[in-house]
């Protein structure tokens, strides 16, 4: 009877191993898909890695100059903007007024810059490679932006290469806020448009105007408050739900993006670890 | 031997192109344009169904550790390369394919090589957005892409053939 059953076994495997093999790397691939879209595990199978990292350098050196005027432009006028900030460009109101060196402000971020040598728009999920990593201070989890607006979030290091997390992917969830009045909610991306994201949660019974701008709350450490995200560009109801659901135009053109700064916070231990001391509220369990 | 060196020189080469210049295009709409099936449509009829999902697979690895997908064109080139055979029975003309012979379109004729691949395209696209979104409430949007997508790429497949690929001195 067993050795029955057991020939019967074999035959099903003999007969359906096409099927079997397929479903075996098809589950492989579907799985590896998932589990790297919220956490990746190695930087090998990625364009962090030092082998694809490399070949990407190599299109970027032949691709870059394609958008070198339009580049230059803009930092240009980021020069300006901080020219106009100098000391030698004011003119000393009172003679006798002496600078001294400052105690009260510490400094709390630092920008590491870096450029963008691989980037896609038009995925459901979109990730951006840049030519810095862990020899250059990049670590996981720092916030990345550029002169025009917020890029995204580092994903994954290598040595030599980063993955950003842009924010044209689905679970993003920056915090966000309106200027003018302090309205906040979390940022997403409904993967249609590269210039078009939405923000949600944010209750209905507050205020909102269109064309109103929207920056980066800074709540918690990985973006300064006051990065600009984008302008107002609709204002909606969501169904069953007190909620608005607003959509933005993102003030940055991701579809250009060379140049990009990364946001190295200087007191972000400090912060999580004043944080980890509140005690978690059992009643809400 | 020479058809072993021809197809793995082929294999790099869309690896390459898909990767550096298909995938960078940014045509609007959310369209992609698909070229590697082509390397798996014309890899010869009678070679081993493992083999041709194995060579599928890979390829479709290598594309995605080059643009950060993890794993999405592996899942729909392996599709493609497990319906192959299916295919190609069903759609078997009356005195059966010529041995060894290239299905493309110097062989098949531009009618029989535009059915074929355009549904072989159709399920890659198609598969492709749908694990790429997982959502069925976007269904319109990613029929909407597909079908925008897949002429172009069937055109551009037909380029590629004429351009690259000899026309057989027998016929």
């Amino acid at each position: 009877m067993f050795c029955f059953a057991m020939r019967n076994l074999i035959a099903f495997f003999r007969r359906f191993r096409i099927f079997l093999f397929f479903a075996l790397c098809q589950g492989i691939a579907i799985s590896t898909y998932f589990t790297y879209l919220s956490y990746p595990r190695s930087q090998y199978l990625t364009t962090a890695s030092n082998v694809t990292g490399q070949l990407w350098k190599y299109q970027n050196d032949v691709t870059k100059h394609f958008q070198l005027a339009f580049n230059n432009r803009k930092l240009q006028y980021e020069n300006i903007q901080l020219r106009r900030k100098l000391p030698a460009s004011f003119i000393p109101v009172y003679g006798n007024v002496v600078k001294i060196d400052d105690t009260i402000q510490h400094q709390q971020y630092e920008y590491i810059p870096a450029v963008v040598i691989n980037s896609t728009v038009n995925k459901r999920n979109n990730y951006f490679t840049l030519d810095k990593g862990k020899i250059g201070g990049i670590k996981k989890g720092m916030g990345v932006f550029s002169n025009n607006g917020i890029v995204g979030i580092i994903h994954n290091v290598s040595d030599h290469y980063a993955v950003v997390k842009s924010v044209l992917t689905e679970d993003i969830n920056i915090d966000v806020m309106v200027e003018k009045n302090g309205v906040y909610g979390l940022l997403k991306w409904n993967g249609k448009n590269a210039k078009i994201g939405s923000i949600s949660s944010i209750s209905n019974d507050l205020p909102l105007k269109k064309w109103s701008k929207i920056i980066t709350r800074g709540g918690s450490g990985i973006f300064p408050r006051g990065i600009p995200v984008g302008k107002i560009k609709s204002i909606g109801t969501v169904e069953g739900k007190p909620l608005w659901d607003v959509e933005i135009y993102y003030s940055e053109d991701y579809r250009k993006l060379q140049n990009v700064y990364i946001i190295k916070n200087l007191l972000l231990e400090e912060q999580k670890k004043i944080e980890s001391q509140v005690p978690v509220d059992e009643e809400e369990e | 031997m020479i058809e072993i060196v021809k197809h793995s020189i082929r294999f790099i080469l869309f690896l390459l192109v898909q990767a550096f210049v298909f995938n960078q295009l940014e045509i609007g709409l959310g369209i992609q344009l698909m070229v590697y099936p082509l390397f798996i449509f014309l890899l010869p009829i009678e070679i081993n169904i493992f083999l041709l999902m194995i060579l599928a697979f890979s390829l479709g690895y290598g594309i995605d550790i080059m643009s950060n997908t993890y794993g999405l064109h592996a899942s729909s080139a392996l599709l493609i390369a497990y319906g192959r055979p299916y295919l190609f029975k069903l759609f078997e003309p009356r005195d059966g394919y010529l041995p060894g012979a290239e299905l493309s379109i110097y062989t098949m004729g531009y009618a029989w090589f535009s059915t074929v691949f355009g549904i072989i395209l159709a399920v890659h696209t198609l598969w492709f957005f749908f694990i790429e979104q997982f959502k069925f409430s976007e269904f319109w949007f990613i029929l909407l892409k597909t079908l925008l997508g897949v002429p172009l790429s069937l055109g551009i497949c037909i380029l590629i053939q004429l351009l690259f690929l000899k026309k057989p001195s027998n016929r």
